[in-house]
């Protein structure tokens, strides 16, 4: 058992979260310009984007209510304070508690119903449209990925990520139980659904017959869209931190010292960047899913979650 | 407190003079008595935990001693009452005003003994020391809501649901009778230490017998699935402050009843619960879960939408309850997560209670102001009245189990509690736990989606209908009824740990195991911790506080950003609606909003729908179309009406029978006379 993370510590990681969630989606783009032949924009046109939308005004529909304006800050806010809860750089608990895996479902989901409840204030029918499909997949998604947190924390005994990466540093991959590979399969399924990618979504377009998220997006402008823009960049490398943080906590340093911090950022860019990697091959391989079809999509992943719980339980 | 209660149900017998009076008095009576019983049930509450409270009552009968007796579980849900009662005894008379303003005196008059007499005996249900005084004041509870159901009648619709409400609470009274009586039979007496006593030395069936009796009759009551159909249609028939008191309190009465019975008068005196009693409520409270959400979803009338998530909410107490009662006295240890479980449940109770009255409420002010109640004809409240709108999405997020509310902690706690119950019990027995805890995840990201429907189609967009449009923001008194309860759902989510102190009593009562607070709370009110291993204490910790603190931080460094590099104001512009000028069909309707899950949950909505298309000579000019559908309740469909079918095929058979002459039906008495005595005539020798 390794000792705690200080909370300076923490607020440094979350930091480093939020600064490094557009490279994320920079490098997938990337990734999948290059896998489809073509050039692309370089890695750090999301920081270009941001600091455009940060720099215009703002248009506002003339129906909106008062909510409308601090949507965008409040789904922020949640998404940020829930890459609070996952371990970057150092595995252990935090020094004062602040939440778990469950939490960190929590806060998503809170982010997500307030994008659903902003889209709804400006009444367009592709507001609507984005609001009522992305609120008919989450609640399919949520369950199996708490399914998947189940089945690591009851192998771990505790469902706070950072003391569940410690408790788990030691086991790398030639230590997985089957539960574990489908576990890890389920969670691959899901990813595409939670990041709001192909085959479950298309981040690309604003195309009705195929947007989720996006649609929810069409009314913020400016800053508000900016903020709207980071945080699903937040939101992404969040998912994937937290699938490093339960399925590969090696790397994770276990003191203070100074190599094992550097040590293990150097661990967790590399894992995030096998994660994009994989998102980016699914993306330019794949086509979208037709959306009726994508409850059976995210079913494998529901009976791999299950057979992994079953497996660990039995 | 009960003298208070009296004195507002006799205050309406000054409507003879005036309606206005005895509305104002007999709320104010009300709020009074809430006040004394929040400060009776804290007395005891903060007090000694194992301390009783008990009060003799006159003897009104020769046969039974009465007795009032608050122990730690009375006074905790005395306080779950008190706290709804104080925000709808503010909340009443302006709605009542507001909402009917032409009402007859004798209504008004009505109304407030109801009222007065329905808190007063949930009061009394609670804290009755003897079977006596529980049945009477439980039957006293049901016919005070079934006048306040009626009262507010206009089209006959809500006689029917009063109608079926009657029915179907004394089908439940009628079990409840049962196992009361064979108990008292074997006591001699009705005082619940003798029911107790006499409880003891029953052998496995019999308890088992009258466990399920009772958990029958109150699960009518607390509306679990498929008992729940009078529920979505008695609750949202009530004026909305009473709406609040059923959904949120009433049914919580049902609970009551049920750990009174399960812990307390007829566990057996050691080992642990009979093993088919808490796998039954675990799976009836997942079932009501699951299925109380689903239905909610394609609901389009507000408070009947608010009434099936109470089927929903009852179903995760009693998952919590289950849990506790497969796992009492069956672990060592002192039984750290059975208090977990329990704490759970009771938490959610409370939770429940708040967040469910403050979005009745809040369904009711919009009711007062537009006289809708479908959520179609709604929209753009939001901007017509922003503190109902407001307070109504605290209580949505709140009822989302979305942190940092309230309902997220009873919610974290039970999924602790499932898991760590699940590492317990290897086998079957933990994957059916976890299953259950599934459904739970389930169950919070529907109430999510629901709720994104019911506040984004009824208050956001633009309004639909002349009545939405013309809306303006409810009288102060309502909006400070909802206040309070936002207050308790904030204060219950950001600091719950100083709400654990409440839960010492009860849980001690009950389980006389750890207490609540010294379980959860161990490293201080600010932290929640627990350990899924019997061995590790601590091991998940989460301090709610720390995160709506770091909330709070977030969304100020959030709003900087927010405001951009350019200060420039906001300008405003027509949404895009590809080139058409935008008005309100382009919003999307509640049906429209679920109609994704309801094509995904097909199976278990069986939707009908039908679609007819009125042409002008050629089929390629479409004049018209009407669209029609709706999604049946399985259990009403699939249970009741097989049975009222039965029924009326045996009536046809009896009637086919009833010749009219006297002497067919003397030749009827006597037959079954005679068998009567042939069946127990034997039995007896």
């Amino acid at each position: 058992m390794t000792g705690e993370r200080p909370l300076a510590l923490v607020l440094i990681e979350m930091t480093l979260l939020v600064l490094l969630g557009p490279l994320v989606t920079g490098t997938i783009q990337k990734l999948k310009a290059r896998l489809q032949c073509r050039q692309g924009a370089g890695i750090l046109q999301p920081y270009h984007d941001l600091t455009k939308l940060l720099r215009k005004g703002t248009v506002q529909a003339d129906t909106t209510s008062g909510f409308f304006r601090s949507i965008p800050v409040l789904v922020l806010a949640a998404t940020v304070a829930a890459g609070a809860l996952v371990p970057v750089v150092r595995a252990g608990p935090p020094a004062f508690p602040l939440g778990d895996a469950v939490m960190l479902l929590g806060l998503l989901a809170l982010a997500r119903f307030l994008t659903a409840v902003g889209a709804l204030d400006a009444g367009g029918a592709f507001g609507g449209m984005g609001a009522s499909r992305e609120m008919t997949i989450a609640p399919l998604v949520e369950p199996v990925l708490m399914m998947v947190v189940f089945s690591i924390a009851v192998a771990a005994g505790t469902t706070e990520l950072g003391a569940l990466a410690a408790r788990r540093g030691t086991s790398w991959i030639l230590a997985w139980r089957a539960a574990d590979f489908l576990g890890f399969a389920a969670i691959l399924v899901l990813l595409p659904a939670e990041t709001g990618r192909i085959p479950v979504d298309n981040p690309d377009t604003h195309l009705e017959l195929t947007m989720l998220h996006e649609g929810m997006l069409l009314e913020h402008s400016g800053p508000g869209l900016g903020c709207m823009m980071l945080a699903s960049h937040t939101r992404q490398i969040v998912t994937l931190g937290l699938v490093s943080a339960l399925f590969f906590p090696v790397g994770l340093a276990d003191g203070a010292g100074a190599t094992g911090l550097l040590l293990g950022a150097g661990a967790f860019a590399a894992k995030i960047l096998v994660l994009a990697t994989y998102l980016a091959l699914v993306e330019s391989s794949y086509a979208k899913l037709r959306f009726f079809r994508v409850p059976q999509y995210l079913g494998i992943g529901f009976v791999c979650a299950l057979t992994a719980l079953a497996l660990r339980i039995l | 407190m009960a003298a208070l209660y009296g004195a507002g149900a006799l205050s309406s017998l000054l409507a003879r003079w005036s309606g206005r009076l005895a509305l104002g008095v007999g709320h104010l009576a009300a709020l009074a008595g809430a006040v004394v019983g929040l400060g009776v049930s804290l007395g005891v509450l903060l007090g000694d935990p194992g301390r009783t409270l008990i009060q003799p009552l006159p003897d009104l009968f020769p046969f039974a001693r009465l007795s009032l007796s608050v122990d730690g579980l009375s006074a905790y849900f005395l306080l779950v009452i008190s706290l709804v009662a104080v925000a709808a005894a503010i909340y009443g008379p302006a709605y009542l005003q507001a909402h009917a303003p032409d009402m007859r005196p004798a209504r008004q008059a009505a109304q407030v003994l109801a009222l007065n007499a329905f808190l007063g005996c949930m009061a009394l249900v609670c804290c009755a020391g003897d079977a006596l005084t529980f049945l009477l004041s439980w039957e006293g509870m049901t016919l005070a809501s079934y006048v306040l159901v009626v009262s507010d009648d206009q089209d006959g619709e809500n006689a029917r649901a009063g109608l079926l409400y009657m029915v179907m609470t004394h089908a439940g009274t009628v079990l409840l009778l049962v196992a009361f009586l064979a108990l008292t039979e074997r006591a001699g007496a009705f005082d619940f230490a003798a029911l107790r006593a006499a409880a003891g030395d029953l052998d496995g069936t019999t308890r088992t017998t009258l466990f399920f009796l009772a958990l029958g009759g109150f699960a009518t009551k607390a509306g679990v699935v498929p008992l729940h159909v009078w529920l979505p249609r008695a609750h949202p028939a009530a004026p909305s402050h009473i709406s609040a008191l059923m959904s949120g309190v009433m049914l919580k009465v049902a609970i009551y009843g049920i750990l009174r019975f399960a812990f307390d008068l007829l566990a057996p005196v050691a080992g642990p619960l009979p093993s088919s009693w808490g796998w039954t409520v675990l799976f009836v409270g997942t079932t009501s879960a699951v299925l109380g959400v689903l239905y909610a979803l394609q609901q389009h009338d507000l408070k009947r939408l608010l009434a099936f998530h109470s089927v929903e909410n009852i179903g995760i107490i009693l998952i919590g309850v289950g849990l506790a009662m497969i796992l009492w006295r069956r672990e060592g240890a002192g039984g750290a997560l059975t208090t977990v479980a329990l704490t759970a449940a009771l938490l959610h109770t409370v939770n429940h209670a708040a967040f469910k009255g403050l979005l009745f409420l809040g369904a009711g002010s919009v009711l007062c102001r537009t006289h809708v109640r479908n959520m179609e004809e709604l929209g753009g409240l939001a901007r017509r009245m922003p503190w109902t709108a407001g307070l109504f999405l605290l209580g949505a997020v709140a009822i989302s189990a979305l942190p940092p509310l309230n309902g997220f902690v009873s919610e974290w706690l039970t999924f602790q509690a499932l898991l760590g119950g699940a590492s317990r019990f290897h086998g079957p027995a933990g994957l059916v736990i976890v299953f259950s805890a599934a459904m739970l995840a389930l169950t919070g990201g529907l109430a999510a989606a629901c709720f994104a429907k019911a506040f984004g189609v009824t208050f956001l967009g633009r309004p639909r209908t002349p009545h939405a449009e013309h809306a303006t923001e409810a009288p102060p008194s309502m909006i400070a009824g909802m206040v309070w309860l936002g207050a308790v759902c904030v204060a219950l989510g950001v600091a719950p740990g100083y709400a654990m102190r409440l839960l010492d009593a009860p849980t001690v009562a009950l389980l006389h195991g750890p207490e609540a607070s010294a379980v959860v709370t161990a490293r201080g009110p600010l932290v929640l911790s627990m350990g899924l291993t019997a061995s590790g204490t601590d091991a998940t910790a989460i301090s709610m506080t720390m995160v709506a603190a770091l909330l709070i931080a977030l969304t100020a460094i959030a709003w900087i950003l927010r405001r951009g590099l350019r200060r420039a104001p906001p300008r405003t512009a027509p949404t895009w609606t590809c080139g058409m000028s935008p008005t309100a069909r382009f919003d999307y309707t509640a049906t429209a909003f679920a109609k994704p899950l309801r094509l995904v949950f097909a199976a278990l909505y069986r939707p009908r729908r039908v679609v007819t298309q009125e042409t002008a000579g050629t089929p390629y000019v479409v004049q018209r179309i009407h669209y029609a559908g709706e999604v049946v309740d399985l259990s009403e469909t699939q249970i009741y009406h097989r049975v009222e079918w039965g029924i009326s095929a045996l009536s046809q058979a009896i009637r086919a029978r009833s010749t009219g002459r006297i002497h067919g039906y003397i030749a009827f008495v006597l037959g079954a006379l005679f068998v009567a005595l042939l069946l127990f005539g034997v039995g007896q020798r």
